[in-house]
């Protein structure tokens, strides 16, 4: 008899180094930065996979879902400073906008874009972030390139204390579960219809098609469900973390490119690959930025074109085919 | 009831005319054979027949419901499955899920879940003698055993039609006898129209076909039983050139 929850167990290596991090953030003086930047980039790899993981597609306008996100928030905290009373309810609004904000950009963006495959697909949303941020500096939208700034506000809504406590602790553990959360949505896409029609279509396209899977359907599920979990990831670790927005530190391709890569050394499209791949991204980094400041992109460069070469599946990929039909296979997927 | 039915099909790429005003029909159940040397039109004709593209001309039923314009994932519901002339697995996938999005996505589409898809890739993938590379990435399989995962996928779908693009291609004669004693028990049993489209491998139209259609230059040319339309002399013709039949006697 097959135990119920199996299926489940792959999610437990990635609880367990999310509680990991936050017990070596807690307890050892002095790490809770890197580890609150290594909850973000396993949030952002973890969400980021659900689209690039899964579909195969490449969006190199993804930080613009962060972006929104992080203004969906600003907007919150700025609009509804006025009613103190509802405090933390504003952050949640503050969410909700956040989401809402991004699934729009993001329904817009795959209308048009996902109907282009592949390298059409990527070349085509290279513009999106610039695109948006040029559109919130030119019109002049929510404050245009001045940005906003939220910190009074958040102090006024939050009180003094608790908007301290956001800022330094509160924020970084939203994110953490966040990333936790976008990992039990990635299992649950895994195991249902739309994980076998994602794999379908990023395997062979036409051949999904063929097969009665609505390719169109499945990748803009994906899109708008990556998407959305981007928006709360800027809302919270951006938003929240520092209370202010400018367009051009949120909309900044960069972000992208450190997505793809966490997402491609740990494993495109596996449940563990992200975490995997924002550890070893997040602390080599932070290494390289102290002992060889400045060249640290340029050896990310190589390594991810080394891993492209060697082992395109990333490090979670390699260990998954490895341990297939073994114990520990059934808990890396 | 035609299960099957093509009127007056044309398509054309640019000023080339693929397919040119073919008209076909097959019964529920029934073998047919498509047949015809390189160029002739037969893969086009199956991407007309599965949505892949849509004719210029012309129209097509599937259980008397026209389908000329509709796309292919409404298709595979309606019980259209197919092979590929050159098998295309979900290479990263294991044979076992390979064959369950066939389940999955195909005739019961609408009332099957995910474990029930894997019962049945199971089953299949039992029958067609894959059991033991379930587990294995469909990408490292053999061309012939990736040949066998795309049938069961497509048997997997519960199709009513199945259409088979150079199924037997790069099979030994034994494989083959065993492919086509195979696919005629499923037939069978599961009532499955059988398109099979063929180039070369004369053996398998000649051992299950019931029907032979033999295009040349995107027109069909003969629509026969199969001992009749392989001995006609157009065929000949097309295979070997003019003449060759009265050379052969000669020689």
């Amino acid at each position: 008899m097959k135990n119920r929850l199996s299926p489940y167990y792959p999610l437990l290596p990635v609880f367990v180094a999310y509680f990991a991090l936050f017990l070596v953030g807690r307890n050892v003086e002095g790490t809770w930065q890197l580890v609150a930047t290594l909850l973000f980039y396993c949030a952002l790899g973890q969400a980021f996979n659900i689209f690039l993981g899964m579909t195969g597609y490449v969006d190199f306008g993804y930080v613009a879902f962060l972006g929104v996100g992080t203004y969906g928030m600003a907007i919150a905290i700025t609009g509804l400073a006025n009613f103190p009373q509802l405090g933390l309810g504003i952050v949640a609004i503050g969410f909700v906008l956040a989401i809402i904000m991004a699934t729009l950009l993001s329904t817009a963006v795959g209308a048009v874009a996902l109907r282009l495959r592949g390298a059409y697909f990527a070349i085509a949303t290279i513009g999106v972030n610039e695109g948006f941020r040029f559109l919130i500096e030119g019109a002049n939208l929510w404050n245009g390139s001045s940005g906003m700034i939220f910190t009074a506000q958040l102090n006024e809504i939050l009180g003094r204390d608790l908007a301290s406590r956001v800022m330094t602790l509160w924020a970084d553990i939203l994110v953490l579960f966040i990333g936790a959360l976008a990992a039990v949505v990635t299992l649950l896409y895994m195991k249902s219809k739309i994980g076998y029609a994602l794999t379908a279509l990023r395997e062979d396209e036409d051949a999904a098609k063929v097969m009665g899977i609505n390719v169109t359907k499945y990748k803009i599920t994906a899109f708008i469900t990556s998407a959305s979990f981007a928006g709360t990831v800027g809302a919270a670790a951006w938003a929240l973390k520092t209370p202010y927005v400018f367009p051009p530190e949120v909309f900044e391709i960069h972000y992208t490119i450190e997505a793809i890569i966490i997402v491609m050394l740990g494993g495109a499209g596996t449940l563990l690959g992200p975490l995997v791949g924002a550890l070893i991204y997040g602390v080599s980094k932070y290494y390289l930025s102290i002992f060889l400041p400045g060249v640290q992109l340029f050896i990310f460069a190589l390594v991810i074109i080394f891993v492209i070469v060697t082992f395109p599946e990333g490090v979670v990929g390699v260990i998954k085919r490895k341990t297939r039909n073994t114990a520990i296979g059934q808990y890396i997927i | 009831m035609s299960l099957l039915r093509l009127e007056n099909v044309t398509k054309r790429f640019g000023g080339l005319v693929a397919v040119d005003r073919v008209s076909l029909e097959i019964k529920k159940g029934e073998f047919l054979g498509i047949v015809g040397p390189n160029g002739s039109g037969k893969t086009t004709l199956f991407n007309v027949i599965n949505g892949v593209f849509y004719p210029d001309e012309g129209r097509v039923f599937f259980e008397e419901t026209d389908i000329t314009r509709m796309p292919p994932y409404k298709r595979a519901p309606l019980g259209i499955a197919r092979t590929f002339q050159i098998p295309r697995p979900f290479a990263s996938a294991t044979v076992r899920e390979n064959v369950a999005v066939g389940a999955m996505f195909g005739f019961q589409a609408k009332t099957i879940n995910v474990e029930q898809s894997l019962e049945i890739a199971d089953k299949v993938i039992e029958r067609i003698g894959l059991s033991s590379h379930g587990n294995k990435s469909a990408g490292v399989l053999t061309p012939v055993e990736k040949k066998l995962m795309e049938i069961a996928r497509a048997l997997a779908m519960k199709p009513k039609l199945l259409l088979m693009d150079e199924a037997m291609a790069g099979m030994h004669p034994g494989e083959i006898d065993n492919m086509v004693k195979f696919l005629r028990e499923v037939a069978q049993e599961e009532e499955i129209a059988i398109v099979a489209m063929v180039e070369h491998i004369m053996r398998a139209v000649v051992n299950m076909a019931e029907k032979v259609i033999v295009l040349d230059y995107g027109e069909k040319i003969v629509d026969a039983p199969t001992r009749e339309a392989l001995s006609d002399p157009r065929v000949v013709d097309v295979y070997l050139g003019k003449g060759a039949k009265e050379e052969n006697a000669e020689g």
